[in-house]
């Protein structure tokens, strides 16, 4: 029937194989620990498709990647990454070191430079020397090692805030004292409480659930663990570096 | 060296965009999937190869999806470089940069290191697409080392420059974004040749690439001499990146100065934008560049 | 003896119904027509030396190449044909630079060496598109010398793609007295300079020219300096404590 059809002007269609499903990943370096934390809320537009949708995840005994932006290509991402670090196993007999796993990621999104992953990155670790690493990716692949990094939806509301309590931008040491350059873990895991806490009170695709891992260098001690419930041991191997996954509830509405 | 001859045979990109489309079709797992080849990374044959969207015009499509100055409400944001600056004098190459890369008006990182160190003679800078500088340019760091391995002699600033013309203009019109100045010291003496993702390949004194680059030459510019001494041309970069960091909203936060001399470069430091307005590069309290706003007096 | 093999030497892809590939074996036969070289492992560093033939008083000697460096924790020393030896030496640096490239940390040894036997083996026909490398075995065998976090090591690589590490090899003509001589002398607790004398020695008995600085070439890998070719000073120096 010609007249069911509308006759209008020619509209053109375009490929758009993307989504934004929401939340918000976070992670702070220390001296001789990492801290990689993001909710567990997954969104597209106002509709919550679940309340457990996990965004960090285990890579090695000293490797946390955390993936943030359209979930489908986050965990095929994941999934391409735990592939080739089990390559990498294979064929050098050792497991990745944290720098070498974020250069592969940078070449692994840069491969897809003209049909981007639209995934933004944080790799969180301990590096071969001992130190606690974090590292921040763009879509493409464009990476730093950093102290603190927040990405996701509410970045630009986590972000400021990780500035003035891990950077102390904008704040001036009380007469004779200077500020710290790493905190301890215990200060650091009540930042990235507070940092969801507020991050749930002020933007609607970020609650739930918020899933910490938390890596230590060899010999450095677990407290600050210790005032959690919900802490599980993730270490495989007794080589030195132990690794906790602790899972705290966020407001649901 | 013929996987070379073949690689630059053609410019034109839709054969490279049909041979990068036939490389997904053909499969994800190739040979280097099974053999020991696996964990050698996706090089294993030397050229990187890139997926690329099975649509009929796949720039059409990044576009679509990333350049932020077209649609700020485009979905991915790619980080963006802003003032860089290079100038070559008696004493060796200064090159200046910022560190701020901004995503659309949210400012992404305050500490980006925008000079890349190709090698330990040679500097890169990074203006326009972050991922695309920084991955070209290590790209170019280890055909530099194998230049040096099979030729028993360093690069030549410019034949490095122009591997890298030449690398870039094979993705002409693909959507790469990038200005580079290649930096150096070779048998010529102080080399500066700037790159661009449009193919321009310039060899030059004097060049300053970015947002900000206008705030900066005209600083660079009026005290630039050939004969400046060391002490005076590393403040003329620093003060000139400061002027940029200033006044265009693009860049700013800090400034990372380095020197290249006959042996190689130097990291002079790292200043902080704000601090260099108020306090100067030696924190001296009221010594900075900055000037007090007279409104207060007037009104 | 080469009667009855006749049948089956012909092909690269032909076992012989005693389950061997003769034209690989011929390769490895061309090695004993090299110059002897000569590898030695200590807990300092791993010394690599070559005898250069100089046939004629009108060859630059200089221009005789039979180390090579690999990258700079990584160098080789090869004897057979030595033409061979380059495409070989540029797949490892090539694989090694890529590696750089890809995970930001140096090749170690052992996947250096595995590359380089990757390549050995892609000879014959081609699989459909594959770029073939070459129709015949590789007449070459290598040792690769290197440093990693496991410490200094020395591989032993022939044209089956075999590798094997060993504290101290010998290749070439020389191979079967100097290997013997090494295994009396080689011990452990070997310095670096003890190292590189001992070589000199085990070179200097298998060699027919009288030994000087000329006509051998001395290399170490050491976590200092990485790969370095003793100049003629250096080598000097060695030659005179023999």
């Amino acid at each position: 029937m010609p007249d069911m059809v509308s006759i209008g002007q020619p509209q053109q269609r375009q490929f758009n194989p993307y989504s934004e499903n929401g939340g918000t990943i976070l992670a702070i370096a220390g001296a001789n620990f990492s801290v990689i934390a993001g909710d567990t809320r997954q969104s597209e537009g106002y509709n919550i498709q679940t309340r457990y949708a996990p965004k960090v995840f285990r890579l090695t005994d000293k490797a946390v990647l955390a993936v943030n932006g359209f979930a489908a290509d986050g965990s095929m991402f994941v999934k391409k990454v735990k592939q080739r670090l089990e390559w990498y196993r294979h064929a050098h007999a050792k497991d990745m070191p944290l720098r070498a796993i974020a250069r592969l990621i940078q070449t692994m999104l840069y491969s897809r430079r003209f049909f981007p992953y639209y995934v933004y990155n944080i790799l969180g670790g301990i590096e071969e020397d001992g130190s606690g690493a974090v590292y921040s990716f763009d879509p493409v692949g464009s990476y730093e090692r950093e102290s603190c990094r927040a990405a996701g939806a509410a970045q630009s509301l986590v972000q400021p805030f990780l500035d003035n309590q891990i950077y102390f931008k904008n704040q001036r040491p009380p007469p004779g004292t200077s500020n710290p350059t790493h905190l301890p873990l215990h200060e650091v895991l009540s930042l990235v409480i507070d940092s969801f806490t507020s991050a749930t009170e002020r933007h609607i695709e970020v609650g739930d659930g918020l899933e910490i891992f938390v890596v230590l260098a060899k010999g450095s001690t677990t407290q600050g663990l210790e005032n959690f419930a919900n802490v599980q041991e993730m270490t495989q191997t007794r080589e030195g570096e132990r690794m906790f996954n602790i899972r705290r509830n966020l407001k649901r509405d | 060296m013929n996987s070379f001859a073949n690689r630059f045979s053609t410019t034109d990109h839709l054969r490279e965009l049909k041979r990068a489309q036939a490389n997904i079709e053909d499969d994800e797992f190739s040979d280097a999937a099974w053999g020991s080849e696996a964990g050698f990374g996706s090089l294993a044959k030397g050229v990187p190869t890139f997926s690329v969207p099975a649509v009929p015009d796949p720039s059409a499509f990044l576009r679509l999806h990333t350049d932020d100055h077209a649609d700020p409400k485009c979905r991915i944001k790619i980080q963006h470089g802003t003032t860089t600056l290079a100038f070559r004098y008696k004493g060796g190459v200064i090159v200046a940069v910022d560190s701020r890369a901004t995503a659309g008006s949210y400012v992404a990182s305050g500490t980006v290191k925008k000079v890349i160190e190709i090698n330990p003679y040679l500097l890169g800078t990074m203006a326009g697409g972050a991922a695309d500088c920084q991955y070209w340019e290590t790209y170019l760091g280890i055909h530099c080392r194998l230049h040096e391995l099979r030729n028993r002699e360093r690069i030549s600033v410019s034949a490095a420059s122009k591997y890298l013309s030449n690398l870039v203009y094979s993705y002409k019109g693909m959507g790469l974004s990038m200005g580079t100045m290649i930096c150096g010291w070779d048998k010529t003496g102080p080399a500066i040749f700037y790159v661009d993702s449009d193919g321009t390949r310039l060899k030059g004194d004097l060049f300053s690439v970015g947002s900000g680059s206008t705030f900066a030459y005209g600083v660079l510019d009026q005290g630039y001499r050939w004969d400046l001494p060391d002490e005076e041309a590393q403040e003329l970069g620093r003060r000139s990146i400061y002027a940029a960091g200033h006044r265009d909203a693009f860049s700013g936060n800090t400034c990372n100065l380095y020197h290249v001399k006959e042996d190689g470069w130097h990291f002079i430091g790292n200043y902080d934008i704000s601090k260099l307005h108020y306090d100067g590069p030696d924190n001296v309290d009221g010594a900075g560049y900055g000037y007090d706003v007279r409104v207060g007096t007037r009104s | 003896m080469f009667l009855t093999r006749s049948e089956y030497d012909r092909g690269v892809n032909t076992f012989s119904p005693e389950g061997r590939l003769f034209q690989v074996e011929y390769a490895i036969e061309a090695i004993k027509l090299g110059s002897t070289t000569l590898g030695i492992r200590t807990d300092q560093g791993v010394v690599l030396a070559v005898e250069k033939r100089v046939q004629s008083p009108l060859i630059e000697s200089s221009s005789i190449e039979k180390i090579m460096e690999i990258d700079r924790h990584l160098g080789c020393a090869m004897s057979g044909l030595t033409a061979d030896a380059r495409t070989m030496i540029d797949h490892a640096r090539v694989t090694a630079q890529n590696h750089s490239f890809t995970y930001d940390e140096k090749i170690k040894v052992e996947s250096v060496t595995q590359a380089v036997c990757d390549l050995a083996l892609r000879f014959g026909e081609s699989v459909h598109d594959e770029d073939a490398m070459m129709s015949r075995p590789f007449g070459v065998a290598l040792l690769i010398a290197g440093i990693d976090e496991v410490g200094p090591q020395l591989y032993h690589t022939d044209p089956s793609g075999t590798f094997v590490r060993y504290q101290a090899k010998a290749i070439g003509s020389g191979s079967e007295a100097a290997q013997a001589e090494l295994q009396e002398k080689w011990y452990s607790q070997m310095t670096l300079q003890e190292a590189n004398i001992l070589a000199m020695r085990v070179l200097k008995q298998v060699m027919e020219e009288k030994l000087d600085q000329h006509n051998v070439q001395l290399a170490q890998v050491t976590p200092q300096k990485g790969f370095e070719i003793l100049d003629e000073t250096s080598l000097k120096a060695v030659i005179d404590q023999m």
